[in-house]
């Protein structure tokens, strides 16, 4: 059995998993993960679907996008195999990143590009620019998985550094210490 | 995921609140160092202190810089050296005082606690060496702090005991002179002494703890004060009982951290954990000060009428906070009032809001008595035995850890102000009513009964 994934972008608006999730049931599909927030006044959904054998990508595709088109909605499929083993994530330490500073082009560049080339995996990554001077106003938070070959030592210092020059005041702090304070 | 809010508060606890973890003590086991030889024992406690101890700052720091958690101090507490030292003199019980402040030199942590000795119902040999050296070893010593367990629920108090304290107090404070008599901030006198105290200047290891253990300190006054204020910003009609809860949640928190630098220092050490103690331990910085809690609760400062009532509140909920949060609690676990160490409660001795009598009133609902207190330096050794009796009676009788810590200041009278510098900070000199009289009371001597243990009102 196939498998897509569906992406819905558009203004928010009541009714939209509700539109999305009544089509995909009268096409016989099963919803196995969704995911979903709002940017400022956008919606952004993410389904990952089964399909019936009988359903073609882009009978699908027309099906929807006749239906969400007229709500202001951008819909997008892309069929993948599904997976006849599951793959295990790599080990890794999961750390929680965070910048707080003056508004200013590039800080989500500069911060991902230390990340990646000490091959942190972002896992999730929230993001508040509000514009303006007040660092409470300007907040990024990644969660990252390093591997446990990282240099953890030469990543604080890279990430210090660079969050330096961008003017950024920056915690770098394993995610149980959250979990431990906030979680029973 | 962790949402935002989980994030930020965590941060604003750490940056703006003074969260951190207070100390990481390890305890080091010296039992078997013990000798007749004065050389073959120094040897073996510099050689214990120096393999088990090797790594415990690196360690502290490492796993501090993971969680973003300072671990503020990292010390040392070793088995009563009354015990280990049973067979030396005073003279050589002041050299063993020595090589454990070299040994904390060498391995680079501030505080040493264990020169101490348990005789609540009577003194050995070894305990009558320790009681004599302690002036001269913590006058001669940096990181040397000492103990004496005088009373216990089950034994009474030793007013033999009470009353050598009140010399050696006397004794150390003359020593000292020139620094208001700082030996004496380094020396707790005990009632019912837990064994696993992390926290200087009481901690020493229990005879009956293992060889190696990591106890943990864990603070938070700064966190608390914000967490009641914020609340009430939204709500100032919140009552007691929600703001009990409020302190709870809070302390809950507090512990969470504590016990999992503990366990994570614990592991990299390969040395067992032992117990979190989740007292409120003040610092002379400002928010940072368990005295400015009253304030956030409605009183207009620390030992107002309402401070007993206020402090059993707040003890009570840290209590519960902490042991839900850990299944490790120990030491002394409650709010610290130490005079000096904490801005708020020195600035309410130095406009007269409390005094010793109200000062040891509180210690009847909290942990642990009348701490970092200065005094004036004509306050007899007698006088000092009596406070301390009366201090002790209080834990005799209600089952519970009270201590003193008490600086007769050399030279200087009640109202002067007493410098001690660093955490141990500054403070008024709190009058004391007919200190300088005789006492026959405390020189009768001998051993006030252990309490009855019914008829309980």
């Amino acid at each position: 059995m196939d498998k897509a994934i569906i992406a819905i972008l558009g203004h928010d608006r009541p009714g939209i998993v509700a539109a999305v999730s009544k089509i995909l049931f009268a096409r016989d599909c099963n919803i196995e993960n969704v995911s979903q927030t709002t940017l400022q006044f956008i919606f952004a959904g993410i389904f990952i679907i089964s399909m019936p054998a009988d359903l073609s990508e882009e009978s699908l595709r027309q099906t929807l996008t006749a239906a969400l088109a007229p709500l202001g909605l951008d819909v997008h499929i892309t069929l993948f195999e599904a997976m006849t083993t599951p793959v295990s994530p790599p080990q890794s330490e999961s750390y929680i990143v965070t910048t707080k500073g003056p508004d200013r082009k590039g800080l989500v560049a500069g911060i991902s590009e230390v990340i990646a080339r000490f091959e942190g995996n972002i896992t999730n990554l929230q993001a508040v620019f509000k514009g303006g001077d007040d660092p409470g106003d300007n907040i990024m938070i990644y969660e990252v998985d390093v591997p446990p070959q990282t240099d953890q030592q030469a990543l604080y210092q890279e990430l210090k550094k660079r969050a330096q020059e961008l003017a950024l005041d920056i915690d770098i702090q394993h995610r149980n210490i959250f979990e431990a304070i906030h979680r029973i | 995921m962790l949402s935002q809010r989980e994030i930020l508060s965590t941060l604003e606890m750490l940056k703006n609140e003074n969260l951190d973890v207070r100390t990481v003590t390890l305890g080091i086991n010296l039992l078997d160092c013990a000798s007749q030889n004065l050389e073959k024992l120094t040897r073996k406690i510099r050689t214990r202190i120096t393999h088990y101890a090797a790594n415990l700052v690196s360690a502290c720091n490492h796993i501090g810089q993971k969680y973003g958690i300072p671990v503020v101090n990292k010390r040392i507490a070793v088995s009563p050296i009354a015990a280990v030292g049973a067979a030396m003199s005073s003279t050589q019980m002041v050299a063993v005082a020595r090589v454990l402040d070299e040994a904390a030199e060498a391995v680079d942590v501030d505080f040493i606690g264990g020169f101490s000795a348990l005789v609540e119902k009577g003194m050995a040999r070894g305990d009558m060496a320790l009681l004599e050296a302690i002036p001269q070893a913590l006058t001669e010593t940096q990181r040397v702090c000492a103990s004496v367990n005088v009373a216990s629920t089950k034994a009474g108090i030793n007013m033999d005991a009470v009353l050598r304290m009140g010399q050696a107090i006397k004794q150390a404070a003359q020593l000292t002179a020139d620094c208001d008599g700082i030996a004496c901030a380094k020396l707790c006198v005990f009632a019912n002494i837990p064994q696993d105290i992390p926290f200087m200047a009481g901690a020493y290891l229990g005879i009956g703890e293992a060889d190696a253990v990591i106890n943990v300190g864990v603070s938070g006054p700064g966190v608390v004060k914000n967490a009641l204020e914020r609340a009430l910003d939204t709500n100032d009609q919140l009552d007691l009982g929600q703001l009990s809860e409020i302190i709870k949640k809070t302390a809950y928190k507090v512990t969470r951290v504590g016990e999992l630098i503990g366990r994570e220092v614990a592991d990299y050490l390969n040395i067992r954990f032992g117990v979190v103690d989740l007292s409120l331990a003040p610092t002379p910085n400002v928010g940072d000060s368990v005295g400015e809690i009253f304030q956030s609760l409605g009183l207009l400062s620390i030992g107002v009428p309402g401070t007993t009532a206020a402090l059993a509140l707040i003890n009570d909920a840290v209590k519960k906070g902490g042991a839900f949060a850990s299944s490790r609690v120990g030491g002394l676990s409650g709010a610290f009032i130490p005079v000096s160490e904490d801005l708020n409660i020195s600035e309410a001795a130095r406009k007269g809001y409390i005094g010793l009598d109200k000062l040891e009133a509180i210690t009847a609902v909290c942990s642990v008595g009348l701490d970092m207190i200065a005094l004036p330096g004509d306050t007899t050794a007698e006088t000092i035995a009596a406070i301390m009796a009366d201090e002790m009676a209080i834990g005799v009788i209600n089952n519970k850890t009270t201590a003193t810590r008490l600086i007769p200041v050399p030279g200087k009278k009640a109202g002067d102000s007493a410098f001690f510098g660093g955490l141990l900070g500054q403070s008024t000199i709190i009058s004391v009513n007919n200190g300088h009289n005789p006492n026959p009371f405390v020189r009768r001597g001998g051993l006030i009964p252990a309490p009855l243990q019914s008829l309980t009102n």
